[in-house]
């Protein structure tokens, strides 16, 4: 039997801020132990139409660990997962826009580039934005999907601290996923 | 345990531009976006997301002198994947207005009154039935600020986690019986009448240990099922 999957909803203006808890933003240790790995910075700014930044805008990530190894049982190598790297964190912007995580550069997961799955939800999505970062424009059967002339905007600036702004839409939009 | 995603119908969830919800029009892509096949990546997701964030307990009505204002309801809430089993240990975060129509949000300047007793929001882990409860007072409509804008129905958010990236779900669920459940822009913006039917909880007997407040059960499906079903 197949049961429908529950319509989507906006976020809404009130998500509590208390969920989005002091330190959900930082990936790099658990439970105070260090994840292992390279310790990285993203940071950058979420802004509408117009260009205007977006305030308590909450974005979450996702990735695999310095090794390229999810800590989830669907991947085959699991059991080796960095057991000090969870893989996921929340943030939220500030009233310019801007968020901030601190990470572990991600290894490569077998037949895909080192990269990090981002979902952006607020006020006016209806729908869960979903997008995907990299570290540069190496032949990845995801980031190949997107059109030459706009994978640069997937693509992180910067090395540690690497920029990575997103722009919901207008000029040099960001490119979001279908699943 | 592998996980299965499929294409959504289009149909049963919202659409991403509505009319009268300025927001939808400057925040939502103009260029179409990238299909792409399922890959690991995002067939894998968070667990033991407890050990990193903080739980608040499902009972957020008060008690004695300290029990909210308004009617006070106990809600059953089950998770289930698409082959319709129970998705166990599933973070769920909820969050409603008081029963005047104010949230406990800074952002929430209307003139409705706060209750000091109620602050709408709980942060539960789903157990093995795929089930929470939560204890609280029915949320009042509250009107929406825009030009020409409109009331909201009282609904309760819910956002989940679940076995997978892609069946993350934030939702809203509405009362039955509801006039304004008919005019809500955002209700509405799903086409299929069926699935928006589903949006709506049930009001069902009241259970002997919270005789005093009114019942509701309601279902959130994930996305996702089991690649490898047990046999039958």
């Amino acid at each position: 039997m197949i049961f429908c999957p529950t319509g989507e909803a906006t976020l809404g203006p009130f998500f509590p801020p208390r969920y989005v808890d002091e330190g959900a933003n930082d990936l790099t240790k658990l439970e105070g132990r260090p994840a292992k790995g390279e310790v990285i910075e993203i940071s950058g700014s979420v802004t509408q139409e117009d260009g205007a930044p977006l305030d308590n805008l909450v974005l979450e990530i996702w990735q695999a660990d310095a090794s390229g190894i999810y800590r989830h049982p669907a991947d085959p190598r699991h059991a080796r997962a960095d057991p000090n790297f969870l893989g996921w964190g929340r943030a939220a912007t500030d009233r310019d826009g801007r968020y901030r995580f601190r990470t572990i550069q991600p290894g490569a997961p077998e037949g895909r580039a080192p990269h990090i799955n981002f979902m952006v939800m607020y006020s006016g999505l209806m729908r869960i934005l979903k997008t995907t970062l990299f570290f540069d424009d190496s032949n990845d059967p995801v980031l190949n999907l997107i059109p030459p002339s706009r994978r640069k905007l997937l693509v992180a600036k910067g090395k540690n601290p690497f920029e990575f702004n997103i722009r919901l839409r207008g000029e040099d939009e960001t490119p979001f996923f279908d699943d | 345990m592998a996980t299965v995603i499929e294409p959504l119908d289009p149909r049963t969830q919202p659409a991403r531009l509505i009319a009268g919800y300025p927001q939808t029009a400057v925040r939502n892509p103009a260029q179409p976006l990238v299909k792409r096949a399922p890959t690991l990546s995002e067939l894998t997701g968070p667990a033991g997301l407890e050990g990193r964030v903080k739980l608040l307990g499902g009972d957020i009505a008060g008690h004695g002198a300290k029990q909210a204002i308004g009617q006070l309801i106990h809600l059953r809430l089950r998770v289930l994947d698409e082959d319709g089993a129970p998705v166990g240990g599933a973070m769920v975060e909820m969050w409603q207005a008081n029963a005047a129509g104010r949230y406990t949000h800074p952002n929430d300047d209307d003139h409705a009154p706060v209750d000091a007793n109620f602050h709408g929001a709980a942060r539960m882990m789903t157990d093995d039935s795929g089930l929470i409860e939560l204890r609280t007072v029915k949320p009042g409509a509250y009107p929406v600020p825009t030009k020409d804008g409109w009331w909201r129905p009282p609904h309760i958010h819910f956002s989940v986690f679940g076995r997978v990236w892609l069946s993350r779900l934030v939702t809203q669920m509405y009362f039955p019986g509801e006039p304004l459940n008919a005019l809500d822009r955002i209700m509405n913006a799903v086409p299929d009448p069926a699935s928006r039917g589903r949006l709506v909880a049930r009001l069902v007997p009241p259970t002997p240990e919270l005789y005093n407040a009114l019942a509701f059960e309601h279902q959130i499906v994930l996305r996702g099922r089991n690649a490898t079903p047990p046999q039958q």
